[in-house]
């Protein structure tokens, strides 16, 4: 092996990727162009439900009730209708989330000291904003009540005071949780072009070139990992520059550290990349494989918007095989917690052990390859 | 003529059939995608770790701690002495929600019945890092506390019970199953991946490696070749759906509450709108490289304005105008629609309308496109 042959494969590759526009897009600039768009949509914040109500007592009280459900933003009253038939159509179209039916008799119950039903019929179809309906509702009417049937002392009604504290992310803001998160799916674009290079020499012929040169495999596979894991340091770094200056997500933890770890992630999901490369002949099969294998599972698995399931050891396994989970996490700490790589040792580790082992795996196929 | 488009199609599928691995690709990696993740959400976000500092430690904080393990979302794992080491598990991610039960809790809420009562403060600390775990574990927590909160008032008489009897009946999806909800979706976008990227790289393909000119010496006419592209794709994206509708009804037991008629004509529907959009991407296209950086950020924006992983509704105005021109959003909508909510072409004409004016305006931009690339 030749130090020199390998800066030279490494210039080659890195002057590839300089001179052709697209390429220079997809590993430089797509990050932090894609981190726009996504984090745009998926910074939600908590939703607004809209309500039908088939009121059939028409009392004061019922009025009363119904103002304080909707008083704040929460629930918007959006449909006032006569009859249960025309309930289930709005609910049929989607057109409201939530219907609530007051029964005949309500005051009078309520009046006597008698439990007056109210029913609230809920759209189950997507179960988190299901459940979180019903917890705002029933929240409400609870508050209602305490407001009209406590007999002591008002503030004694509710014993326990409850304090919450979200920290980190002190107003909760989805932005500030999102944006750093996202980061680890939109840092797979290098990869991506990573992928197309190793295929698309194959595919053109331009290997069979270069293996008639004294370049050996080994020099040629690390000269473009390296030339990736290096151009897509700067991506890691436009896309750092979008979520701070942007979307002014606080950047708590250490910029030499967040590159290092990103250079550990690219790493891992480049040499994963290699081995993937020697067996695929063609660009269309590498581009279905990163979007399949990497890409699209990262959405679910690597803890972005539901935390990593911990249900099942084989649930618990397809999430840790995927290098995006880690990446999320330390993303997540720097920026957020601030905390020193002592606090993210395990996952650090974990890209680290990934990158080599499979870089090991790709080089041995690929000298069976070439030879 | 029809001989002619019958050519272009069995020429498609053998070129298909011939790259083994991009075929078993496509057949085998969508049902693979599809067990997994549907293993993956079947929980949801349940059983989330919980450390509780209890200052008090009485039989009222120790019943609190029960209440609090009892629900779905939480799960006491760790019982700390001081908020250092609160500190050092939130940081460490090893706990989500950190709970304090202050030091005289019992004592003051027995006390509760006499004049000088003072309200008890609970303190809640969540990981805000995942905002979703954060508000769920909060909410739950601040649930059971309320309900343990209103069962002490009413048992010292502060409040009449049950006032209110507030019944909730949910319709559709009455387990609230995340799978039933998910795996629709995950259907539909695992054909949509496949259907866009079947059909964008056709064209490109031909021209890199030359082949489009030898096409265009035979008498082709647009139209043919355009269809004898789009066809293949179509009949590759319904068979992925004809293979994975099975799979979620049988294997994952997903309702399939609407005519499954309906579904398969919409779902036809929305493949024909795909392989459109397909056509025109890989005939701007001049490289196979350039067709894949427009699939990729096409499935992009589309995935994120589909309602796939957030709800349109709960999108900004000018987003939601957008995600109207996204027809994986229209299906996504029938798919969840017709498999739980069991709704017919009534409820769903506008996104079926949709659907097959964004095909026959992608058809129509695509054999313009042809035309042009191969003159």
């Amino acid at each position: 092996m030749s130090l020199r042959r390998l800066f030279a494969v490494m210039r080659k590759e890195v002057l590839h990727i300089v001179r052709d526009p697209r390429n220079l897009f997809l590993v430089t600039v797509s990050p932090a162009f894609l981190l726009v768009l996504l984090s745009y949509v998926f910074s939600f914040e908590i939703k607004q439900f809209s309500l039908v109500v088939l009121d059939l007592d028409r009392t004061s009280l019922s009025r009363r009730y119904l103002a304080s459900l909707t008083s704040n933003q929460d629930l918007n009253l959006t449909h006032t209708v006569t009859g249960y038939d025309a309930i289930d159509p709005l609910l049929l179209e989607g057109t409201v989330d939530v219907a609530l039916v007051i029964p005949p008799g309500f005051a009078a119950e309520v009046r006597g000291g008698q439990a007056a039903q109210v029913q609230a019929i809920i759209d189950g179809t997507d179960p988190f904003a299901g459940s979180q309906a019903i917890n705002l509702l029933s929240s409400l009417s609870a508050a209602f009540v305490a407001g009209t049937a406590t007999t002591g002392p008002v503030m004694a009604s509710q014993p326990v005071e409850v304090l919450t504290q979200a920290w980190y992310n002190a107003g909760l803001l989805s932005l500030h949780g999102m944006v750093p998160g996202l980061l680890a799916i939109v840092l797979i674009m290098p990869t991506l072009a990573l992928a197309l290079a190793l295929t698309r020499e194959k595919e053109t012929g331009t290997l069979e070139g270069l293996m008639a040169t004294p370049v050996l495999g080994f020099e040629y596979v690390v000269g473009k990992v390296a030339a990736y894991i290096i151009t897509g340091q700067v991506s890691a770094l436009l896309a750092l520059l979008v979520a701070v200056l942007w979307f002014e997500v606080p950047f708590r933890g250490n910029l030499a550290l967040y590159l290092l770890l990103a250079a550990d992630y690219f790493l891992a999901c480049m040499a994963a990349v290699v081995v993937v490369a020697n067996y695929v002949k063609s660009q269309q099969t590498a581009m279905f494989i990163v979007l399949l294998v990497f890409i699209v599972p990262s959405f679910f698995l690597a803890g972005l918007i539901t935390p990593v399931s911990t249900g099942s050891p084989f649930s618990v396994l397809t999430s840790y095989v995927l290098p995006s989970t880690h990446f999320v996490e330390i993303s997540r700490v720097i920026f957020l917690k601030g905390l020193g790589l002592a606090q993210m040792v395990q996952p650090a580790l974990i890209l680290l052990g990934m990158g080599l082992v499979a870089l090991a795996l790709g080089l041995l196929s690929f000298k069976k390859r070439v030879g | 003529m029809f001989v002619r488009i019958w050519n272009v199609i069995i020429k498609e599928l053998i070129q298909f059939a011939r790259d083994r691995l991009l075929t078993g690709f496509i057949l085998l990696a969508p049902v693979l995608q599809l067990l997994l993740m549907a293993q993956n959400v079947e929980r949801g976000i349940s059983e989330q770790p919980v450390a509780i500092l209890d200052l008090d430690r009485s039989r009222l904080s120790r019943q609190l701690i029960v209440d609090l393990d009892n629900s779905d979302e939480l799960q006491v794992q760790f019982y700390v002495d001081n908020y250092e080491q609160i500190h050092e598990l939130l940081d460490g991610g090893d706990a989500r929600l950190a709970v304090v039960i202050p030091a005289g809790f019992a004592e003051r809420l027995l006390a509760v019945r006499q004049a000088a009562a003072r309200q008890v403060q609970v303190q809640l600390f969540a990981d805000g890092t995942n905002t979703m775990a954060a508000s769920v574990t909060l909410s739950a927590a601040g649930n059971v506390l309320s309900r343990f909160s209103a069962d002490l008032a009413v048992s010292s008489g502060l409040m009449v019970p049950e006032i209110i009897d507030f019944r909730t009946n949910i319709r559709f999806n009455p387990t609230m199953d995340i799978r039933d909800y998910t795996i629709p979706a995950q259907l539909g976008f695992i054909i949509y991946q496949v259907t866009l990227a079947v059909a964008a790289l056709g064209l490109a393909r031909e021209r890199e490696l030359g082949t489009l000119e030898q096409l265009m010496v035979t008498p082709l006419r647009h139209f043919e070749l355009t269809l004898g592209k789009g066809l293949p794709a179509i009949a590759i994206g319904g068979l992925n759906f004809g293979v994975m509708w099975i799979i979620s009804l049988t294997v994952f037991d997903t309702p399939m509450n609407g005519s499954p008629l309906l579904l398969i004509a919409l779902s036809l529907l929305f493949i024909t709108t795909q392989v459109g959009w397909g056509l025109v991407l890989s005939a701007i296209s001049r490289t196979q490289q350039q067709a894949i950086l427009f699939v990729f950020i096409q499935a992009m924006v589309d995935v994120a304005f589909s309602g796939f992983l957030v709800p349109v509704k709960n999108m900004p105005e000018a987003l939601q105008m957008i995600a109207r021109f996204v027809p994986l959003q229209h299906y996504l909508a029938i798919l969840r629609s017709v498999m739980l909510k069991g709704a017919g072409l009534e409820e769903l004409w506008r996104n079926a309308a949709a659907l097959a004016i964004l095909g026959i305006v992608m058809w129509g931009l695509g054999l313009r496109a042809v035309a042009r690339q191969v003159d």
